[in-house]
């Protein structure tokens, strides 16, 4: 890839902080310890899972500094391991209470419940889709955006966010906490030339994302490990306006990175 | 604008009624179902389309990610082999890209160790999440055993899953990031999926009966399909155009008047630049389900009027869930190919709120362009045109 896009908003939750601003400066917050998911309605929202919620939150800041019609824009929703939690869930249901599965959950148990509930909270019958590529997923997801982009001229926010994997499937000590990041993308002559531009998506080595000052080690640990941590770590370098080859993954991917820069650079 | 067409240079399918094209067209030809009892073990009863027979072991290099959709996958590539060398020969590894969809993944690995962990207290040894359960585990096997290097990601919209593929295919290769892909989906056989689907008495104890009057419901069904979509080459068909929407509406159930089947279907053939009276044939969605079928009919008629062919395929196959989208878009390529157009099954009677002409019997006759359509879970709609070589 060698064309590049404009970057006009980006959003995450991280509990515990008051969303991408509050990580970035590293200052704690406890009013912001789970998502909120205001952009769904109440009856919708009761029904999502902890991380439909935090990538609703994500999605709605990158949406609202995007300025973006809510209605017609394109998103990418990546995740590795989905709502794998609630699958968990289902499975017990089904084997130790021998009971009728759910219906509600069920439905909701799919890699694509976020994409649907937030196509459904903003009357949105554009195109969205849910993808998932394990440690590569943020650069993965990247990419799709970026062709819908250069492809298509359509404004997208790529979304990627992992809560943490059941813990009856993962050995002691592997795991990660939950996390989201979102990215708004368009044509670069859509945007203004303050703008940040992405370009060169590949596999190289890349600058690693600097960690927030007073954060508790365990906690950056924990999300070192998450699959979605490279978008967080791009958001990041965009909001901190640090420029330059970033990387998009921690190193358990295949190593892809992206070049972040300003206007002709 | 429409979109540059791309030629479609291999297919392979593998399903309930053949493992491998020749066989699957056999059996649309005479109209022969593959849905029969499941071999899962279930409180209910329920009709499915299971694969038949042993499906091969994977390299001995590749044993930690077998799994029932791995050697799915290992065994479609060896349908497309001689067609994936030429490929290689023509495209650098790094850029020919794997772009698959699924909605189960590994999720029946994931259920034969969590049942084991619930009785034992323990996960089986061979076990590991990143290994069977998520997608990485299928795109890792494809990956090394096509040689393929370039982007490699699996999509999971549920029902519209390795349709989507396509489109992005199309995407990528205009936008010049690759110059092929191998594009498709894999789905098995799960427990939790059966169960669910009677939760929400959307499945039917007998064999599916896509837009009868008296449907109850779908078959849920496995397998797989796999497309070779290049810059250039040879083609069987051509990847026309694609259309995606959403119904913006509710999360399991489609918008009762198609909407988003409708949205779909429009951009589709804006995409391909081409009018509906140019379509000669839909394979729809087609479920079988009360909603689906009614809904999705509405919005064929307000397209494409009521005398295009109209055919469910899931009368043979069952719904294969995530691998649906890319089996009927090859299933559009084998009618193409064929020239012919396969009978919707069990069909008769037809719902008096279906006003669209559905495919009864097979017709015999040059097929031109097909539009095939999936709906999802969280209203997500696409609509694919495959076209003849041109």
């Amino acid at each position: 890839m060698t064309r590049e896009v404009a970057v006009v908003g980006c959003g995450a939750f991280v509990p515990g902080f008051e969303g991408l601003a509050g990580w970035v400066r590293g200052e704690p917050s406890l009013d912001h310890v789970t998502p909120k998911a205001e952009i769904v309605p109440k009856r919708q929202r009761r029904r999502a899972s902890s991380l439909s919620k935090a990538v609703a939150d994500a999605y709605a800041d990158a949406l609202g500094e995007s300025k973006f019609d809510a209605a017609s824009v394109a998103s990418v929703f990546g995740s590795a391991i989905g709502e794998a939690s609630t699958m968990v869930g289902l499975l017990d249901q089904m084997w130790s209470d021998a009971a009728m599965l759910s219906p509600m959950r069920f439905a909701t148990s799919v890699h694509n419940a976020a994409s649907g509930m937030l196509s459904i909270a903003t009357d949105n019958r554009g195109i969205t889709t849910a993808m998932g590529a394990d440690y590569d997923t943020p650069a993965m997801a990247l990419l799709e955006g970026i062709g819908l982009v250069l492809a298509r001229g359509e404004s997208v926010i790529v979304c990627c966010g992992d809560e943490a994997p059941p813990e009856d499937l993962v050995a002691d000590g592997v795991g990660w906490s939950l996390m989201t990041a979102a990215i708004a993308l368009c044509p670069s002559s859509d945007a203004p030339a303050s703008c940040p531009r992405l370009s060169e998506l590949m596999i190289a080595p890349g600058e690693p994302s600097s960690s927030p000052a007073g954060v508790p080690e365990t906690q950056l640990e924990e999300m070192g490990r998450n699959p979605s941590i490279g978008l967080l770590d791009l958001v990041v370098a965009v909001r901190e306006g640090t420029r330059g080859v970033r990387a998009l993954d921690r190193g358990a991917g295949r190593g892809y990175s992206v070049r972040l820069q300003g206007v002709a650079e | 604008m429409p979109m540059t067409p791309y030629p479609i240079t291999g297919f392979a399918m593998c399903n309930s009624i053949g493992a491998n094209r020749d066989e699957v067209r056999q059996s649309l030809f005479e109209g022969r179902s593959g849905l029969g009892p499941s071999p899962i073990d279930l409180p209910f009863e329920a009709m499915v389309g299971a694969v038949r027979g042993e499906l091969s072991p994977l390299p001995s290099s590749l044993t930690m990610w077998s799994t029932r959709a791995t050697r799915i996958a290992a065994h479609l590539l060896g349908e497309i082999a001689p067609e994936m060398e030429r490929l290689r020969e023509r495209w650098r590894p790094d850029r020919i890209a794997v772009l698959l969809g699924t909605s189960t993944g590994g999720a029946d690995a994931t259920e034969n160790a969590y049942k084991h962990y619930l009785s034992e207290g323990s996960l089986p040894e061979e076990y590991d999440l990143f290994r069977q359960h998520t997608f990485g585990a299928i795109l890792h096997v494809v990956r090394e055993l096509a040689g393929a290097k370039g982007p490699a990601w699996m999509v999971s919209t549920a029902c519209t899953s390795s349709a989507k593929p396509l489109a992005t295919a199309g995407r990528l290769i205009s936008s010049g990031m690759i110059d092929a892909a191998i594009v498709g989906g894999i789905d098995t056989l799960c427990a939790m999926t059966l169960h669910g689907f009677r939760s929400l008495d959307a499945s039917s104890k007998t064999a599916c009966r896509p837009f009868a009057a008296d449907r109850d419901g779908l078959n849920i069904g496995e397998g797989g399909a796999f497309l070779l979509i290049e810059r250039s080459g040879d083609p069987i068909a051509m990847l026309e155009g694609v259309g995606e929407s959403s119904d913006a509406y509710h999360i399991s159930a489609p918008h009762p008047e198609g909407l988003g089947a409708r949205l779909a279907m429009q951009r589709a053939l804006e995409d391909a630049g081409c009018s509906p009276a140019s379509v000669d044939h839909v394979n729809a969605h087609g479920t079988g389900t009360r909603l689906n079928d009614v809904s999705e009919c509405a919005a064929i008629e307000a397209i494409f009027g009521r005398d295009v062919p109209v055919v469910s395929t899931k009368g043979y196959t069952g719904h294969m869930l995530g691998a649906a989208g890319a089996t009927e878009a090859a299933m559009a390529i084998l009618s193409i190919v064929a020239g012919w157009i396969p009978a919707s099954l069990r069909a008769d009677p037809v719902d008096e709120k279906i006003f669209v002409n559905v495919n009864q019997k097979r017709v015999d006759g040059e097929v031109r362009r097909v539009v095939s359509n999936s709906f999802a879970f969280g209203g997500n709609n696409i609509s694919v045109v495959i076209g003849a070589p041109r």
